[in-house]
C-alpha cells in the first residue's frame, strides 16, 4: 500500500528542496566523518598489526632450564628429543614445525676470523622459512646461506668458502660454500631466527660436524593463523609438558597486544571527533524539522480537524526526518567511499586493507547511525506537530 | 427524521481563562438540532459563534454542561474516538477552504477516505463526489493554489462529503467568494440538505442565512433567538 503520509512527506521535502538538501548535508558530513575516521583508524590498526604479526606467528619451543638435584649430574642432553618433536608436530596440527640446531662458533673467511651462530636446518625447511636475496637456497651437502651482516663485513659472495670452527684446534677445518645470501632482517625477523649474524647449513652437515643428531636446540612452530596462537601453545604444553616443565614455549604476542590496544583507543578517539559532526548534523535536522512543523501549523490543523489521528501526523513528520536521513546517508555513503579511500591512501599510504570487511563496515555503520540520528532529531518536532490543538493550529496564519 | 435530536447541547458553558480574567464564550446554552435541519448560526463577532462551532465540530469540550452528538457524550469520549467521529460523522467546510496544499484536488477529496479505510480509494467514490459538486474532472490533478476560490470550495465540499457524514458544518463558506460564486455554493449546500444532510451554517450575511430554515442568534455567549 502506498502510504499517503509518506507521499505528503516526500512532497514536503521536494517543496523545500534546498532547505532539505542543506539539512541533509549535515548528515552527509557526519556520515563521511564517522566512516572515514573509523576506516582510517581501522586501516592503521590493520596495517600496524600486520607489520607486527610478521614474527609473532612463531612459537619457539626450547628445552627448559634444568636445575639439577643435589648429587645428580646435569644431563648433557638438554635439547628437544625426536619424541618431543613428534609430540609438538601432533599438537601443532596443520602448522609448519621446523626443528633447528644451533651453536655459536668461530669461522674464517679467507684470512679474516669471525664469530657467529651456525644454524642447522633441513634444506626443505630452509626453503620454507628463508628467502635469499642473492644466490640460492641450500642444495648440496656443504652449501651454506649467510646472513646480511656477515656477508657485508666479510665481503662474502656466492661461492665464497667459509672454514667453520676454532682455527687452532684442527688443521683441517670443515669448509662450506656460500650458496645464498639473506637480506637484512633486523629485529623484526619474520622467520623466528636471528639470521643477520648467522651461517645456515644443512642439518646433515651440522650434525656431522657438531653432533646432536637426535636432539634439537629449538623448534619453531609457524602458525598459519595468528589467532590460534594460544590454542596451539596450550596444545603443545599439554602434549609435551605432561606434568612438569620440560620445554619452554615462548612467543612475542604481548608486544602486539599492547600496540593494538593503543591503536584501538586511538581509533575510538578519532571516531569521537567524527561523532561531533553528527551532533551538529542532528541540530540542523532538528532545526529544519522544527521549521517544517512551524511552517505547516495550519496544515497540521486541517489534518487534525478533519479526522487525522495524532499517530498519523506524527508518522508524517517522522517520515520526513527519515527521508532527510536516507538522502544524507546515501550521499554520505557514496562520498565516504571516495573520501575515506583518499584519506586512507594519503595518511597511511596503503589501501590494501580498505575493502576488508572490518574497514568497509564503517560505511554502512556510519549510514545507519546517520539515519538514526535523523529520526531521533525528528522525534520532538513530530511529537509537537501531533499534539497541537487543532483549533489553535487552524487559526494560525 | 426520528424523535431524538442529532445534536443536543445541555446547559453548555465554555470559559477561557485569560490573563485579563475569565472570559465566558458560551453561557449556559441549551439547544437541540434535529437530523435533517438546515440551521444558520448568526451573531456579531465575539458572540461565541466560533466557540459554538468548535463544540459542534468535536474540536473542543465544554467547561460545564454536556454536548451530545448522535447520542454520544463528547466529553466522555477518548481523543481517538473524537478523531474518528470527526472523520466519520462531520463534514467541515471552512471560509478559507483549508485544502491540504501538498495534495491535488483529487487527493484532497480522497484523503478522508484514506483516513477511514487506510488504503487508497479504488471505488471511484472520490471522483464521483467531485463530479457531484460540479468540479471539472480535468482540474482534479491541480494543486489548490492553482484553483480559483469557487473551485477550491467545491473541492472542500467534496472532501467534506466523501465519508458521507450526517452533519455538514459550514463556517462562513461564502465569506471568501464573490456573490455569484457564493450563491452557487449555497445552491450546492441546499441540494445536500434536500438529500438529507443536517447543515449548520455560520454566516454574517442575512442573504445567505435566508437559505436556512431556522436561524439561531447568538449574543455574548447566549442564544437570543432560535
Amino acid at each position: 500500500m502506498k502510504d499517503i503520509f509518506f507521499d505528503l512527506s516526500i512532497r514536503s521535502v521536494k517543496l523545500n528542496f534546498l532547505r532539505s538538501l542543506l539539512a541533509s548535508i549535515g548528515i552527509v558530513i557526519g556520515v563521511v566523518a564517522i566512516s572515514s575516521m573509523g576506516m582510517l583508524g581501522t586501516n592503521m590498526q590493520l596495517m600496524v598489526k600486520d607489520q607486527l604479526t610478521t614474527g609473532i606467528n612463531i612459537i619457539t619451543v626450547t628445552s627448559d632450564v634444568v636445575r639439577a638435584e643435589p648429587g645428580q649430574s646435569v644431563s648433557t642432553n638438554t635439547g628437544i628429543t625426536e619424541i618431543q618433536l613428534r609430540d609438538i608436530r601432533d599438537a601443532a596440527g596443520i602448522n609448519d614445525v621446523i626443528p633447528i640446531d644451533r651453536t655459536s662458533t668461530q669461522f674464517s673467511i679467507g684470512s679474516d676470523d669471525g664469530r657467529g651462530t651456525i644454524y642447522g636446518l633441513d634444506p626443505d625447511d630452509a626453503r620454507t622459512i628463508l628467502n635469499v636475496s642473492e644466490g640460492s637456497t641450500i642444495r648440496g651437502e656443504s652449501d651454506a646461506i649467510v646472513g646480511a651482516t656477515i656477508a657485508s663485513r666479510f665481503g662474502v659472495k656466492i661461492g665464497t668458502r667459509i672454514k667453520i670452527g676454532e682455527p687452532n684446534i684442527s688443521v683441517n677445518r670443515p669448509v662450506v660454500r656460500v650458496a645464498g645470501i639473506l637480506p637484512t632482517a633486523g629485529l623484526s625477523s619474520s622467520n623466528g631466527i636471528n639470521t643477520d649474524n648467522a651461517i645456515i647449513v644443512s642439518d646433515t652437515w651440522y650434525t656431522g660436524e657438531f653432533g646432536g643428531g637426535n636432539t634439537y636446540d629449538q623448534v619453531n612452530v609457524y602458525l598459519k593463523d595468528v589467532t590460534t596462537l594460544s590454542a596451539v601453545e596450550d596444545a603443545i604444553d599439554k602434549k609435551v609438558n605432561r606434568n612438569k616443565e620440560i620445554v619452554r614455549i615462548s612467543d612475542s604476542s604481548s608486544r602486539i597486544t599492547s600496540v593494538s590496544s593503543t591503536l584501538s583507543s586511538l581509533t575510538t578517539f578519532i571516531l569521537a571527533i567524527g561523532s561531533i559532526s553528527l551532533l551538529v548534523a542532528a541540530t540542523s535536522i532538528f532545526n529544519v524539522m522544527m521549521m517544517s512543523v512551524s511552517e505547516r501549523v495550519q496544515e497540521i490543523g486541517i489534518l487534525l480537524s478533519i479526522g487525522t489521528e495524532t499517530g498519523e501526523v506524527r508518522r508524517m513528520f517522522l517520515y520526513e526526518a527519515f527521508i532527510l536521513g536516507v538522502i544524507g546517508a546515501v550521499i554520505g555513503g557514496i562520498m565516504s567511499v571516495i573520501i575515506g579511500y583518499s584519506v586512507v591512501s594519503a595518511m597511511i599510504g596503503n589501501t590494501a586493507y580498505f575493502f576488508l570487511p572490518e574497514s568497509i563496515v564503517y560505511i554502512p555503520a556510519g549510514m545507519i547511525i546517520g539515519m538514526i540520528v535523523c529520526i531521533v532529531s525528528g522525534l520532538y518536532p513530530a511529537w509537537k506537530a501531533s499534539n497541537m490543538d487543532p483549533i489553535d493550529a487552524l487559526r494560525s496564519e | 427524521m426520528n424523535g431524538s435530536p442529532l445534536i443536543r447541547l445541555l446547559d453548555v458553558s465554555k470559559v477561557y481563562h485569560l490573563e485579563s480574567g475569565d472570559f465566558t464564550a458560551l453561557n449556559h446554552i441549551s439547544l437541540d438540532i434535529m437530523e435533517g435541519e438546515f440551521v444558520a448560526l448568526m451573531g456579531p463577532s465575539g458572540s461565541g459563534k466560533s466557540t459554538m462551532m468548535n463544540q459542534l465540530g468535536i474540536l473542543d469540550v465544554p467547561t460545564t454542561g454536556t454536548v451530545s452528538i448522535a447520542g454520544k457524550n463528547i466529553a466522555s469520549m477518548t481523543l481517538l474516538e473524537r478523531t474518528h467521529m470527526r472523520r466519520d460523522v462531520i463534514g467541515y467546510i471552512f471560509q478559507k477552504f483549508y485544502l491540504i496544499p501538498l495534495l491535488s484536488a483529487y487527493e484532497n477529496v480522497e484523503y478522508p477516505l484514506i483516513l477511514k479505510y487506510k488504503t487508497r480509494d479504488t471505488t471511484g467514490r472520490a471522483a464521483a463526489v467531485l463530479k457531484s459538486v460540479g468540479f471539472d474532472q480535468e482540474m482534479s490533478a491541480h494543486r489548490p493554489n492553482q484553483l480559483s476560490g469557487g473551485q477550491q470550495q467545491r473541492v472542500a465540499i467534496a472532501r467534506a462529503l466523501v465519508n458521507d457524514p450526517k452533519i455538514l458544518l459550514c463556517d462562513e463558506p461564502t465569506g471568501n467568494l464573490d456573490r455569484k460564486t457564493g450563491f452557487q455554493i449555497m445552491d450546492i449546500l441546499t441540494g445536500l440538505h434536500k438529500e438529507g444532510k443536517t447543515v449548520i451554517l455560520v454566516t454574517h450575511d442575512p442573504k445567505i442565512a435566508e437559505y436556512a430554515h431556522r436561524t439561531i442568534q447568538l449574543e455574548d455567549g447566549r442564544v437570543t433567538a432560535s
